[in-house]
């Protein structure tokens, strides 16, 4: 049982980064955008979060100027492909080569410098039981993920500008043509995509580890990108895809440092089995007969309006 | 003054060779300025990065074969790319082509013969080939994207290195250490200039380049790829498939990028090893869309590519610019470049103010 | 730039009274230029930190004598080749490649530049102008499993490596084989990751391996995660790798195994300052300096810290080889009988585990 209870523990941190910048990048592309720049925002995020932790120790400061970071590196990309009507998927791409590289040029002062960790949210004597621990002991960004699934679930099928973002997405010219501005909804889309990336990056110095390495997200921004698909761009079953794709990166190691079953699986294959499932939930979801549940049409293709 | 945007009737072919251009030379200009406002030698920067590469005959060989996987992978994905096809998956055609490559030079391991060397070609150009087509049948069967199929495959095929050279394919000889035996002489790539690191397969790229030029311009096929991407429904009553298009867009940027990687593992590394994914096929669509999506704008786009890579390592030793600033120099020049795209299908219109209108 | 190639391709008559045995032959300089490839970036707390303390040091020591340059984040590939080929073409007399993955790209390039001499770090291929050369980090290892034997209340250890290399598997069966000198109970769980450089994981692997029971850990990665995960979770402790990573876990790091490369590069410039580098293929350790320890943790008890003394100083007298029998696998069979010491040929290829090592997957 507290094995069970360690383990949940471990899932939900290496969980909650890839929620947060994947329900970005979920709401991003629900508007009809492709931004493939997420693992360089998250970067981008994790050394302006680790650079303001380490000066202020305010860890709410920190996420605030990763979500600000990240927003900053979306607004380049929103520029190009939204402004100027550039290839999504090579902006994407070219974001991400500049992500990595910005973060560690910016980083490159800050090696051998660690920071705290953020504290746990709520008072300490809820968290005294194991069980209490597991449901009560976390800090901030892991309730902050739980918070925002619903938030956007609710935003996308409840309101007015949920409804009007899938259109843009769904069919930007009819969306054009009842008079809605197409490039302002994704311009903050993008911008929220960015912000929510930025926010995860910053988790990495703040939840995991807390210090400054280059490349510090290892790929997880992709992770992110596949946990969309994998989600078919559904809030809800995000926040599951996100604690399954948490679990099977800490499975991983959880069965090699105890033995067993699990631990004869090579460990290539733990690390290729979000992209394997990935593919074969895009493979699941088409053969429905209703695909009610498919990618926003609008996916990747840049607006021209054709009047 | 305010300026607005004008849809031109026609895309501009000036625009479309001189935003490239253009492109390179503000990444020079900006670059020099940004990485001396933060304390570098800015204009050395662009020197040792742009410009050493060139003028430094030494270097040449180099560039010849850095750009050789990235123009091969790259004239594969421009042709897919001018069909509306988004290959973004060719890192992992790369990888499959070069593991298939390295399958036949490890069965054929202490053999000779002239066969060898092309019978590896084609298991990595099928490898790739392979690779490629579960997105193409993905996408014509059953509608799935094939921007995020291909991508998700190439993460999983790194893992299939990885996995290879750590167990069934492991150096017996090796220390322990993961990565394949050397191959035998007769599964490796010939140098073609002696004394140079230049290798059979970089006139091989710029081959393919040129084939693919006149293909694309001059056969039915190119053409087809070309009215395809551009109209769409023109195609259909013109008679082409949609879905045939699409097969063949990922065929054969499937088997280029696999070419590549076997030319890649025969050539420069001679064995598998677990740094073999060097993100060429990802670089390659930078190279694709510097190029125009034109193969002989690939090649050339291909050693503006490897030239930036072998001088930042140049600027690295010579003026101590941390290897970083390399990719923020490529971003920036894509950057530019992406936004220079807009001026083919628009012109830049001075407009007079008018106390009556708004602005556009 | 101030030394051209003008110095680098002189052979000077020094030169011309060594027998030619289609060796390469060294030339007395009056400045040294020295060119290093790292394989990550010199900000990784850990081992490319440590190599590139190592280039300072030079440059500290030699001052105006030496010129130092280097190039980092290098894929072990193609990409090495050419970069080594920059750095002799730059001027360098003496080019260290520090990874092992870098092998195969200098076995290609210095034949091309005889008068360039190489060293490659943790490696096998040596040639006419190619040195080798490595560091007994498994004596620092040693000392870490006395200190873990002695202070461990389970009685098991974590170990987090990257891929189960000889160099890997030595240390884990140094730290091992130390460990249960005190506790001949002590047992070690290696969890490979399959990456030198994933702090997340790195983290993650920690806590997956301090949630099943380890109350000491040790890892073979480049950065501090697993040390500060062990702060986070209040276990034991645990060592730094590579440097000193004291300022990351103040209270938990026990003591540190410091690359001290210094000495070994000093030694390798001055040897081509003076013409008379030859390659080498020197394993150096505690005694040399090119190991060293970092400070123990305050919570380390007195007696602890003599016991830790004792495996140190006996390693570098020489009295105590932790390699020495007898010494059984960790399926029972007797590999080592006593009073045998391994061979450095045997640790070198080693991959087998020693009893107490619970078999990894």
């Amino acid at each position: 049982m507290d094995l069970t209870l360690a383990i949940i523990v471990t899932v939900v941190g290496a969980s909650t980064p890839i929620l947060i910048a994947a329900l970005g990048e979920l709401v991003v592309e629900r508007a009809g955008v492709l931004n493939l720049g997420v693992e360089g925002m998250m970067l981008i995020g994790a050394i302006a979060g680790f650079v303001v932790q380490f000066h202020t120790g305010n860890p709410y400061l920190a996420l605030l100027s990763g979500a600000a970071a990240g927003t900053a590196a979306s607004l380049i990309f929103g520029f190009l492909t939204l402004s100027l009507s550039a290839n999504q998927t090579a902006t994407g791409l070219a974001l991400t080569i500049f992500g990595t590289g910005f973060s560690a040029l910016a980083g490159s002062s800050y090696s051998a410098r660690p920071v705290t960790l953020m504290q746990p949210l709520l008072p300490e004597q809820l968290a005294d039981h194991p069980i209490g621990r597991v449901i009560f002991g976390y800090s901030f960004p892991v309730y902050f993920a739980f918070v925002m699934v619903v938030a956007v679930r609710y935003f996308l099928h409840s309101t007015r500008a949920g409804l009007i973002l899938r259109a843009v997405g769904e069919n930007d010219q009819s969306a054009h043509s009842i008079g809605y501005s197409v490039i302002g909804v994704r311009y903050l889309a993008v911008m929220f995509g960015g912000a929510m990336a930025g926010i995860a990056g910053a988790c990495f110095p703040l939840l995991l580890t807390p210090q400054w390495a280059e490349r510090m997200t290892a790929g997880r921004g992709w992770i992110a990108v596949a946990l969309v698909v994998f989600a078919s761009w559904r809030p809800l079953r995000l926040l599951a895809g996100a604690y399954l794709f948490g679990l099977v990166m800490t499975m991983e190691l959880y069965a090699k440092a105890g033995g067993g079953v699990l631990s004869v699986i090579p460990s290539e294959l733990w690390a290729a089995l979000p992209y394997l499932a990935t593919i074969v939930v895009l493979v699941l979801i088409s053969l429905r007969r209703d695909a009610t549940t498919n990618a926003p049409a609008c996916l990747g293709k840049p607006f021209l309006p054709t009047n | 003054m305010q300026f607005r945007l004008e849809k031109r009737r026609e895309p501009s072919q000036f625009m479309l060779y001189a935003t490239p251009v253009a492109a390179v030379a503000l990444t020079m200009i900006v670059g020099a300025i940004i990485f001396s406002l933060i304390g570098y030698d800015g204009v050395g920067a662009v020197r040792e990065i742009f410009l050493t590469p060139l003028t430094n005959a030494y270097k040449w060989q180099d560039l010849g074969v850095k750009a050789a996987p990235l123009i091969i992978i790259g004239v594969g994905l421009s042709i897919a790319y001018r069909a509306n096809v988004w290959n973004i998956g060719a890192e992992g055609q790369y990888v499959i082509g070069g593991l298939a490559g390295t399958g036949i030079a490890l069965l054929t391991y202490g053999m000779t013969g002239w066969w060898i060397l092309p019978l590896m070609v084609l298991a990595g150009m099928l490898g790739g080939m392979a690779y490629a087509a579960i997105p193409a049948l993905l996408r014509t069967r059953l509608n799935v994207n094939e921007i995020l199929t291909s991508l998700m495959l190439t993460y999983a095929s790194v893992q299939l290195i990885y996995y290879l050279i750590r167990a069934p394919w492991k150096d017996p000889m090796g220390m322990g250490f993961p990565q394949t035996r050397l191959f035998s002489e007769a599964a490796r790539l010939p140098f073609i200039i002696p004394g140079t690191i230049v290798h059979l397969g970089v006139p091989i790229a710029v081959v393919v380049g040129l084939v693919a030029w006149f293909i694309m311009t001059r056969s039915v096929f190119g053409y087809r790829m070309r009215v395809v991407g551009a109209a769409p429904h023109a195609a259909r009553y013109g008679g082409f498939s949609e879905h045939k298009t699409i097969w063949l867009a990922l065929l054969v940027s499937g088997a280029l990028a696999g070419l590549a990687g076997v030319l890649e593992v025969a050539g420069p590394f001679q064995r598998m090893v677990p740094g073999f994914p060097t993100n060429y096929g990802f670089t390659a669509i930078i190279v694709a869309f510097l190029g125009r999506l034109n193969p002989l704008g690939v090649i050339v786009a291909g050693v503006v590519l490897a030239i930036t890579f072998v001088g930042g390592e140049v600027a690295q030793t010579t003026i101590g610019l941390p290897n970083a600033a390399t990719g923020i120099f490529q971003a920036m020049m894509l950057f530019f470049l992406l936004a220079g795209d807009i001026l083919i299908k628009y012109r830049v219109r001075r407009v007079v103010p008018q106390p009556s209108q708004g602005a556009a | 730039m101030t030394l051209s190639r003008r110095n680098f391709v002189k052979v000077g008559g020094a030169a011309m009274a060594l027998p030619l045995l289609g060796s390469s032959a060294f030339a007395q300089l009056e400045k040294v230029k020295v060119g290093f490839i790292y394989v990550g970036t010199i900000n990784d707390n850990g081992y490319n930190y440590a190599h590139n303390q190592g280039r300072l040091y030079v440059e500290e020591h030699l001052g105006d004598k030496v010129e130092t340059i280097y190039v980092e984040n290098v894929p072990e590939g193609p990409d090495c080749e050419r970069v080594l080929r920059e750095l002799a073409q730059q001027g360098c007399n003496l080019i260290f490649a520090t990874s092992f993955g870098f092998g195969d790209s200098v076995v290609k390039v210095a034949p091309q530049f005889p008068d360039v001499a190489f060293e490659h770090a943790t490696g096998y291929m040596s040639g006419p102008n190619i040195g080798l050369y490595n560091a007994r980090f498994y004596e620092g290892r040693a000392v870490c499993g006395t200190i873990a034997g002695h202070m461990s209340e389970t009685g098991k250890y974590g170990y987090i490596g990257s891929f189960p290399i000889p160099e890997v598997v030595m240390g884990i069966n140094a730290f091992v084989l130390a460990a249960r000198k005190v506790n001949p109970d002590a047992t070690i769980k290696p969890v490979y990751i399959s990456t030198w450089n994933d702090p997340a994981k790195e983290a993650d692997a920690a806590r997956a391996m301090i949630d099943q029971g380890i109350d000491v850990i040790a890892q073979h990665t480049d950065g501090p995660a697993a040390l500060q995960v062990a702060a986070e979770r209040g276990i034991v402790g645990g060592f730094g790798q590579g440097a000193d990573m004291s300022a990351f876990a103040p209270e938990t790091q026990l003591t540190a195994i410091i690359d001290h490369w210094g000495p070994h590069y000093l030694a390798s410039a001055e040897a081509v300052l003076a013409g008379t580098w030859v390659p080498g293929n020197t394993w150096e350790g505690l005694k040399e300096d090119v190991v060293q320890m970092g400070p123990y943790g305050a919570k380390v008890p007195a007696d602890v810290v003599a016991a830790a003394e004792a495996m140190r100083t006996g390693q570098i007298d020489g009295s105590v080889h932790i390699f020495t029998g007898p010494i059984n696998d960790n399926t029972g069979v007797e590999r080592v009988p006593a009073g045998t010491t391994m061979t450095d040929a045997e640790l070198l290829s080693m991959d087998w585990y020693v009893e107490g090592v619970e078999q990894p997957a």
